[in-house]
């Protein structure tokens, strides 16, 4: 009981959610200037931005004054911390999307800022192109900050450490085994934000040599490291030239890429623990895209093997890297093509990567797993370890990666059946569970490419949201936490 | 003559052991004065009764046992505990004392820096020895060479000695060995019959069953072999039971070769962990006895059975068990010195020992340098590479009249120039020849001064 209990109360929830508001609060009073420099008092803003950071600094202060008492921490908390630090980022993100008129909905604009902070990409603006600068440069916000993680984000800035901050750091990343850079936690985060900055920064001067103004340069810089989504146009990328999605193809890729590679890289070190997973990646990617490209010269009256090209490619990189740009309507096209979208929305990009879906890692190490089940029948005495590539992984690794497949199918099915329970019909069912467990965004049917989510329901979009945290946050955070709370739950009933 | 034996050394032993105790007795044959010294008050009260050597009873890798012994009066020291860390230290105090030359036995490879090729100066050491590695790579030459149980090399490897076993099938089965046809550069040196070991004559009959040791060229030497052995069955995969040390090291070299190495081992961490390790042989958890688990594991025809586990009995028996299942060769490693009259009886092909390439590996410390290499072969003879030194008493006599200089040894190859031959009746003997001999244990000692020049 008292563990539990401490679970709440530890300061290490102050810290991490303090931490975010603060973050978040920092992004609102830029947004704010956005809006002044077009014109506007952008107090919308301002006022929420000042409010979250005032808040924030006293839960953070707060958080690191009683850290240092409590050398003990319970492994709940944690997990407990990131998700109440990802829950108060929606939250708070959701009110000037409220106060600027875009939404009047509260479930709406929780369901934007959540798309937004877990880089889903899922939007229920229709007309994108309306809404004020700062909005806009909100929501690429947004999902800057939840691409690399808003708990890694804080770690690099604020000097704070201690285990509780390692379990909500790793709760926070991806992958199957935890990528320690540095000895001190500290200066890990340090690094992946360094990168993750520089590539930012790459990134929009990319966009803006291929032609976008300043404005959106930055705005889809954010969104394309973050493998986010949002777009400040319509039609997304489908807006621009050829040039930007190129750039555009090119930075998804980068952020879909285990971080812990690039470090490795810089430093000059054996990159072979991550090589594999790189290359597997690139390897899917290339040949997703041929499959596609291949269905639609036979299938699909589109013009030219260019354009057919590079329409797949662009569109298989934003899918499977989970980003959700689009450049053409997807959904318009064959069959095979858009069940073949559907399904390597689970594959996502490399572990360690902003990228969503079940891990490229992961579904090697699936793979591996089922061969070597087979291998079993035919030679039950023969020893094999999990390998991949020239690194080997523990029976833990194997066991936590079968648990969480099974977890993933349970939650992606009951995810299919509450949006069938909302009203969609049982394809969009099936899409919308998919685009947003993985943090797709766009998917087929009524969540189409060039459609939003508008065709959900309240029940819909609230259960959208539960997925894009829970697939955000890899499953295990927000099930490990749901199981805690029901069993202490068992445990009160009585004690009444 | 004023130059007469070797010269007497003092040798310190660490570990007596089944290694320990037979380098101890090597030197110790080859004239030299030993000292023991062993951590188990059993184990040193028995070496005390087999060895004419100072056993003393205490952890050798102690600097108060090292003063007590006065180690720096010492000229080699050679630490063969089966512990690593003991070795390592006992050398490294030993230098320190002053002691000349250290030999080290060092099993983990995580002692040598990356990429060190060099056994010589490792961490201080003068040189460690790892016979389990040796023992492995000789195994490997042997099941990588068709027709022979096992091969050593000569001459930075221009020259082999290789072990056949014959059968009905083998051209020289029943004939006179002077009668023998010759179609390649090779010299039957010597016969290992009923657990006898002698130097051919040219009378000597070969029958089915003997081993035969031939010495050859190593550019003949497949071919020697084949044609010497008779039928001969290419080795397509290498069953190796117990992966142990020796196990281990074996499937690593396999890797690299068209053969493929399947392991045996019971222990389940240790399958785990062979199975990290060795990403190309297949790795079973089995006990490796019963024919339904060695049949799985492939055993049979085109496949040769190395039984390598720590346990010498369950060896023999392994090892038996395959060659009733028809495995073209049957090899094992024993490390007790008692069942090695066993060894031919069950029909094991060939047997392996670390203790004897422990104590060769010392041996060529404690010789002068005409001695190149010596290799103890589990015939009970011993192989030795000399070099002639001008001014040899040697020099300018021709093989076969040497008058008892080279005493019971027989001469297998010379190497002139860097030519090899085969020796024949009057090829003369000049100053920098390397001479291939084969004679009985000991051998080396007494014709080392034949071979060394006047000072």
């Amino acid at each position: 009981m008292t563990g539990r209990v401490g679970a709440i109360r530890s300061p290490l929830v102050g810290i991490a959610v303090g931490g975010t508001l603060i973050g978040a609060g920092v992004g609102m009073l830029v947004c704010a200037g956005a809006g002044v420099v077009q014109g506007r008092d952008g107090m919308e803003f301002l006022v929420p931005g000042l409010v979250f950071l005032g808040i924030g600094l006293i839960l953070f202060g707060l958080g690191t004054a009683a850290d240092r008492s409590t050398p003990l921490i319970n492994p709940v908390a944690g997990l407990f911390a990131v998700t109440s630090a990802w829950l108060a980022a929606a939250v708070a993100g959701a009110v000037p999307l409220l106060l600027s008129g875009t939404f009047s909905s509260p479930i709406d604009g929780f369901f934007e800022s959540m798309s937004g902070f877990t880089t889903t990409g899922a939007t229920l603006i229709d007309d994108i192109e309306a809404q004020s600068d700062a909005v806009l440069l909100w929501r690429s916000i947004s999902q800057w900050l939840g691409g690399v993680g808003i708990v890694v984000l804080v770690v690099a800035v604020a000097p704070i450490s201690g285990p509780g901050i390692q379990r909500a750091f790793y709760a926070e990343t991806s992958g199957v085994e935890s990528d320690r850079l540095t000895p001190r936690i500290i200066d890990t985060a340090k690094i992946i934000a360094g990168i993750y900055v520089v590539l930012s920064l790459a990134a929009a001067l990319a966009y803006l040599i291929a032609g976008m103004n300043p404005f959106e340069a930055i705005n889809h810089a954010m969104t394309t490291l973050a493998t986010g989504g949002f777009s400040t146009r319509n039609l997304s990328l489908g807006a621009f030239g050829t040039p930007v999605q190129l750039v555009a193809i090119f930075f998804m890729i980068l952020g879909a890429i285990n971080f812990a590679f690039y470090w490795r890289v810089i430093k000059g070190k054996s990159v072979r623990p991550q090589q594999t997973e790189v290359i597997a990646f690139l390897a899917l990617l290339v040949l997703f895209t041929a499959a596609i490209a291949i269905s639609l010269e036979l299938n699909d009256d589109l013009a030219g093997i260019g354009k057919v090209l590079l329409d797949s490619g662009f569109t298989v990189t934003s899918i499977v890297t989970s980003t959700g740009y689009t450049t053409a309507d997807f959904d318009a096209w064959n069959s095979f093509a858009r069940i073949a979208i559907l399904l390597m929305m689970f594959i996502g990009g490399c572990a360690g990567s902003t990228a969503g879906g079940m891990k490229v890692i992961r579904v090697l190490l699936l793979g591996r797993s089922a061969v070597q089940e087979m291998q079993r029948q035919v030679k039950p005495a023969a020893v094999r370890v999990l390998r991949i590539g020239s690194r080997v992984y523990s029976e833990e690794v194997r066991r936590a990666v079968l648990g969480f497949f099974l977890i993933y199918v349970v939650i992606y099915a009951v995810g299919v059946v509450l949006m069938a329970i909302g009203g969609l019909d049982p394809l969009s069912a099936v899409s919308a569970a998919t685009a947003t467990l993985n943090i797709i965004g766009p998917g087929i049917a009524e969540v189409g490419a060039l459609d939003n989510y508008s065709a959900l329901s309240d029940f819909n979009r609230i259960v959208a949201c539960f997925l894009m945290l829970t697939g955000r946050l890899e499953i295990f955070t927000v099930v490990v936490l749901l199981a805690a709370a029901a069993s202490r739950l068992r445990e009160a009933i009585p004690a009444r | 003559m004023s130059k007469s034996k070797t010269k007497r050394m003092k040798a310190l032993v660490i570990g007596a052991g089944e290694v320990g105790t037979n380098v101890a007795r090597t030197l110790v044959t080859d004239g030299h004065e030993v000292t023991v010294i062993e951590k188990d008050p059993d184990t040193a009260t028995r070496a005390a009764g087999e060895l004419d050597a100072m056993v003393h009873e205490g952890n050798g890798a102690s600097p108060r046992m090292l003063e007590e012994v006065q180690a720096s009066e010492y000229d080699l020291l050679a630490a063969v505990t089966a512990i690593d860390e003991v070795n390592v230290i006992a050398a490294l105090a030993a230098k320190r004392d002053g002691v000349k030359t250290t030999v080290a036995r060092v099993r983990d490879p995580d002692f040598f820096r990356r990429g060190q090729a060099s056994r010589e100066d490792v961490l201080g050491i003068d040189f460690v020895i790892d016979p389990d590695r040796v023992a492995a790579q000789d195994i490997a030459r042997a099941v990588q060479l068709p027709g022979a149980v096992s091969i050593e090399y000569f001459a930075d490897g221009a020259l082999s000695l290789a072990e056949i076993v014959l059968t009905e099938d083998s051209p020289v089965v029943g004939i006179p060995l002077a009668k023998r046809e010759r179609p390649h550069p090779a010299f039957i040196v010597g016969i290992f019959r009923d657990g006898e070991s002698s130097l051919t004559r040219p009378d000597i009959v070969p029958e089915s069953g003997d081993h035969i040791l031939v010495s050859s060229p190593t550019e003949y030497v497949r071919s020697a072999v084949a044609h010497l052995a008779g039928h001969v069955e290419e080795v397509r995969n290498c069953v190796i039971f117990g992966g142990g040390k020796i196990g281990l090291h074996l499937a690593r070299q396999l890797e690299g070769s068209k053969i493929k190495a399947t392991v045996l081992e019971r222990e389940e961490d240790r399958a785990r962990k062979l199975a990290e390790l060795l990403p190309k042989a297949t790795i079973m958890h089995d006990e490796g006895i019963t024919t339904e688990a060695q049949l799985m594991a492939g055993v049979g025809e085109e496949s040769a059975f190395v039984a390598c586990a720590g346990d010498d009995r369950a060896n023999l028996v392994a090892a038996l068990s395959a060659r009733r299942l028809g495995s073209s060769l049957s090899l094992a490693t024993i490390s007790k010195e008692e069942y090695t009259p066993l060894i031919d009886a069950l029909g094991i092909d060939a047997a392996f020992s670390p203790r004897l390439i422990a104590a060769e590996e010392i041996l060529r410390f404690v010789h002068t340098k005409n001695v190149k290499s010596i290799h103890l072969l589990r015939t009970g003879f011993e192989a030795m590479e000399m070099e002639v030194s001008p001014n040899a008493p040697l020099v300018g006599m021709a093989i076969g009249e040497t008058h008892g200089m080279l005493k019971h040894c027989r001469v297998g190859a010379i190497l002139h120039e860097g030519e090899c031959a085969i020796p024949q009746r009057g090829t003369t003997i000049s100053a920098g020849d390397r001479l291939l001999m084969l004679g009985p244990l000991g051998s080396v000692t007494e014709v080392e001064p034949s071979f060394a020049g006047e000072s």
